[in-house]
């Protein structure tokens, strides 16, 4: 068979009319980024949401959430990841939270207003907020929160720039930079900034093993009944809800399946009304089917998750970017995305994904071109030995996610061979061992998938930056990349409040960084959420079912 | 055959001439068809693999055509292809001889130290036996697979460690067994009379207990085969297979995500394991007639 063959025109069969639907919405995003503006000073009072309109909300009834991500906890505030965000986005409120235009809304703050050099942002919270317990949301509790977050949250980006949190009055929280920080408002949303009860976290015990982390006081629209790690975590109406009228379900309960293909049969037979994170583009397809789902796409602009081919620029071959270059032209995105992943991935060719207002479009895709990828091969120095090999390298990827991570290591092997790269695909049985090698540096190329987190600042820089070159962390410069020009572009970006130049400073980085190929850009994880037709009001906000469920309904 | 021959054999008692046991056998199990056809099965199996890769040299990690195709759908991949479209009719002939290989090395892994332990046990007895028992023991409570999972999960999924992962596993019957028949033999007439005319320990071990032992062993072997390649298609069900070595197992592990909508790309590997296990322990079962002589008027 001949090795170029088109594999988006070749078989009429990978035309999914589903592969452009996720980029629909690219550009009203971008549209409306304008409204992030930290330059705008006060953005006007209104209720979240309000615009969503639907059939007309129902009172009560249970909203079962299917999930295979089982948390250790329930507190967001020292833990990342979907696992944990659920829960605790119903339990904990935020400051802001966001739409799905990327514009902020208040949340616990009622309003806010950025000072003009942007060293300073100031909340004023509602006045009628309390915890579950019954205690009052002051402003003691967000400086508390921003403090412990600062403190024990795996993105120390975040809150790095956070000098002081001053409190005027029970109701006012003035946070004040060091430098201006355009990230702070994203990260105040969502499961980034979860309000804690200070009387409750700030008794001294170690906020990560904190004895409240299983069963947390929040003020969120849901709390906390039980929690049973590995099977469910049941949360029910909070009646002192800060919101009027809100929320409209009685119960949450969010269920803990062992795989993607139970849970996906259990959505089918309609055990659960909502199944957000489906990855698995067969199961996708198999939910689309059913008539009593409804599943969509929309959910996952913030979260952002880029799937690629990460190389150790360390490594005795890797080291040359004529060969990093010259895998990327060989590996075939538009095979993955239609053959592999059943079109429903999207392409991304940089390091923000296509939803976000930072994202790069124009920069190289390293469209497949094996002459091109064998004369960059001949060109380093690695010329064809005996058999047509020129050089052997291992590639990891993550367990668990095989549609996204093994299948494209798998592919790897045949499809390098045809330039004369042997590939050994090293699998690891689980999480820990695929982590320990790559944040030890002992691997050549993995397979990764990491989130945008929605601002570059929180998600992107620490792939990049040289002085994230930690070993022993998962997630950092495991690529061991170091260019200061792009150093310098990142940091100059993560302080710049005008939107518009920001966004261009980041095009800037990310072009330099998709020609020198630390990583090799595949797509996007084609998260979907399947929910049944009886819901109404579904997550589709940049954070998705990581955001308050207030507004949800469920008819009978 | 006459009876009086039956009889002459138990009238000489143990003393075996070296070939007569052999052909003996080899007389009843070809008179055995279940056995003759699982024979034929496995010597059919067993040319496919050696000299079906000459002829069908489709590379089985090649990607020939579109992912999960249906069998007779395209000339490229008359049995379908994979989930990353690979040739499946490629993989089953050339992913023959890991499978075989795995499953002949975990047996004679198996034999090697069941035999060597159950000997040892079972000549000896007294201290050695207690410790050796034990320590077999030790190995006979831990559930197998999960042990064998351990093993691969701990060093790498190479197809190597999963066959010393299977051998390790699998050895406390084989050495139970070889105890048994060593216990049974040492006090046999034929033994005091090597012994008494100065025959050492290692020579009795060796020369005049094993060949004797050997018959339900061979037949505790031949099935251990089969258990090991069903041992490595479990593994790699697990998702444990080598994915640089293209075996059944494997092929059977990369298909199970998808096994709802392309049935091929698990079955056809299943049914070439079964088919091959079938032979396996139909021969085994053969063999175990024919070196049974309390059967052999069956």
């Amino acid at each position: 068979m001949s090795q170029t063959l088109n594999w988006g025109r070749g078989f009429g069969l990978f035309n999914k009319t589903d592969a452009g639907q996720a980029s629909e919405k690219t550009g009203e995003k971008v549209r409306n980024f304008k409204s992030l503006s930290l330059a705008t000073a006060l953005v006007a009072s209104m209720v979240a949401g309000a615009e969503i309109q639907a059939a007309d909300p129902v009172k009560g009834g249970t909203l079962v959430i299917g999930t295979t991500q089982k948390p250790r906890h329930l507190n967001p505030a020292v833990q990342s990841g979907t696992a944990t965000a659920v829960p605790g986005t119903q339990i904990f409120a935020t400051p802001l939270r966001f739409d799905e235009n990327w514009t902020p809304q208040p949340y616990l703050a009622e309003s806010w207003s950025i000072s003009d050099d942007g060293l300073s942002i100031t909340l004023n919270l509602r006045k009628n907020a309390r915890f579950h317990d019954g205690e009052p949301v002051t402003s003691e509790d967000v400086a508390f929160s921003i403090q412990t977050v600062k403190d024990n949250h795996p993105f120390k980006t975040m809150f790095a720039p956070v000098e002081k949190v001053d409190t005027p009055d029970a109701h006012t929280a003035i946070i004040h930079f060091s430098r201006a920080h355009p990230a702070a408002l994203l990260a105040m949303s969502s499961a980034l900034l979860p309000i804690l009860p200070k009387h409750v976290y700030g008794d001294g015990q170690d906020p990560k093993s904190h004895s409240a982390n299983n069963n947390p006081v929040g003020s969120g629209p849901f709390k906390i009944v039980e929690f049973k790690p590995g099977e469910h975590v049941i949360l029910e109406r909070n009646p002192d809800y800060f919101i009027e009228d809100r929320p409209h379900l009685d119960r949450v309960i969010v269920k803990h399946y062992k795989d993607s293909n139970s849970l996906t049969l259990a959505a089918d037979k309609g055990e659960v009304d909502m199944y957000p994170f489906v990855t698995n583009t067969r199961n996708i397809g198999r939910l689309k089917k059913n008539a009593k789902l409804e599943v969509t796409s929309q959910g996952y602009a913030a979260v952002g998750p880029v799937n690629w081919l990460a190389f150790n620029t360390k490594n005795e071959f890797l080291s040359d970017v004529r060969v990093r270059k010259a895998i990327a032209f060989a590996t075939d995105k538009n095979f993955i995305i239609n053959a592999l992943h059943g079109g429903f991935s999207q392409r991304t060719a940089g390091p923000v994904v296509p939803g976000s207002p930072f994202h790069a479009p124009g920069v190289e895709a390293y469209d497949l071109d094996l002459d091109k990828a064998n004369a960059l091969l001949d060109e380093a120095g690695h010329a064809k030995k005996d058999g047509g090999m020129r050089f052997k390298l291992r590639v990891d990827y993550i367990p668990g996610v095989a549609e996204q991570q093994k299948a494209i290591a798998e592919y790897l092997k045949p499809q390098l061979k045809k330039v004369g790269i042997e590939v050994e695909v090293r699998a690891a049985p689980d999480f820990p061992t695929w982590s320990k090698r790559v944040s030890g540096h002992d691997f050549d190329m993995t397979m990764d998938i990491v989130f945008n987190w929605g601002d570059p600042v929180i998600g992107v820089h620490r792939t990049y930056t040289c002085d994230n070159i930690r070993k022993g962390v998962i997630w950092s410069n495991t690529q061991s990349y170091c260019n200061e020009e792009v150093d310098d572009i990142l940091s100059k970006a993560g302080v710049e409040p005008d939107p518009d130049a920001r966004a261009a400073l980041y095009r800037k980085a990310q072009a330099i960084i998709v020609d020198e190929v630390p990583i090799a850009f595949i797509n996007t994880v084609p998260y979907h959420t399947a929910y049944s037709k009886k819901i109404g009001n579904p997550p589709i906000s940049i954070w998705g079912a990581m955001a308050p469920l207030d507004e949800v309904f469920k008819t009978k | 055959m006459a009876q009086s021959d039956y009889t002459d054999v138990m009238i000489q008692g143990g003393i075996p001439k070296a070939e007569h046991p052999v052909s003996e056998a080899w007389r009843m199990f070809r008179r055995n068809y279940a056995a003759m056809f699982g024979l034929v099965l496995l010597g059919v199996l067993v040319l496919i693999t050696l000299v079906g890769p000459l002829v069908y040299s489709v590379d089985p990690f090649e990607i020939v055509w579109a992912p999960l195709t249906p069998p007779g759908q395209e000339a490229a991949a008359p049995l379908g292809t994979d989930y990353l479209g690979r040739d499946i009719l490629a993989g089953l002939i050339h992913g023959g001889v890991a499978t075989l290989a795995v499953g002949l090395a975990a047996a004679f892994i198996t034999v090697t130290i069941g035999l060597t332990v159950g000997a040892l046990a079972g000549f000896y007895l007294g201290l050695v036996d207690d410790i050796l028992m034990r320590v077999t023991e030790f190995f006979q409570v831990l559930p197998a697979l999960m042990f064998a999972m351990v093993l691969v999960t701990l060093f790498s999924s190479s197809l190597t460690v999963i066959a010393i992962a299977i051998g390790l596993v699998s050895w406390p019957p084989t050495a139970r067994l070889a105890r048994a028949e060593f216990l049974r033999i040492r006090n046999l007439e034929y033994v005091s009379a090597a012994r008494s005319v100065g025959a050492k320990n290692p020579r009795i071990i060796w020369r005049v207990i094993l060949p004797n032992a050997l018959p339900p062993l061979i037949v505790s072997a031949t099935l251990t085969i089969g258990t090991a390649i069903l041992f490595e298609a479990g593994l790699s069900f697990l998702g444990l297979s080598d994915p640089n070595t293209y075996s059944w197992g494997y092929m059977i592990g990369s298909g199970r995500d998808n096994i709802l909508d392309a049935w091929w790309a698990v079955t056809l590997p299943g049914g070439t394991i079964f088919i091959t296990v079938l032979a396996v322990s139909l021969i085994g079962d053969g063999l175990n007639d024919a070196f049974n002589p309390k059967l052999r008027e069956r």
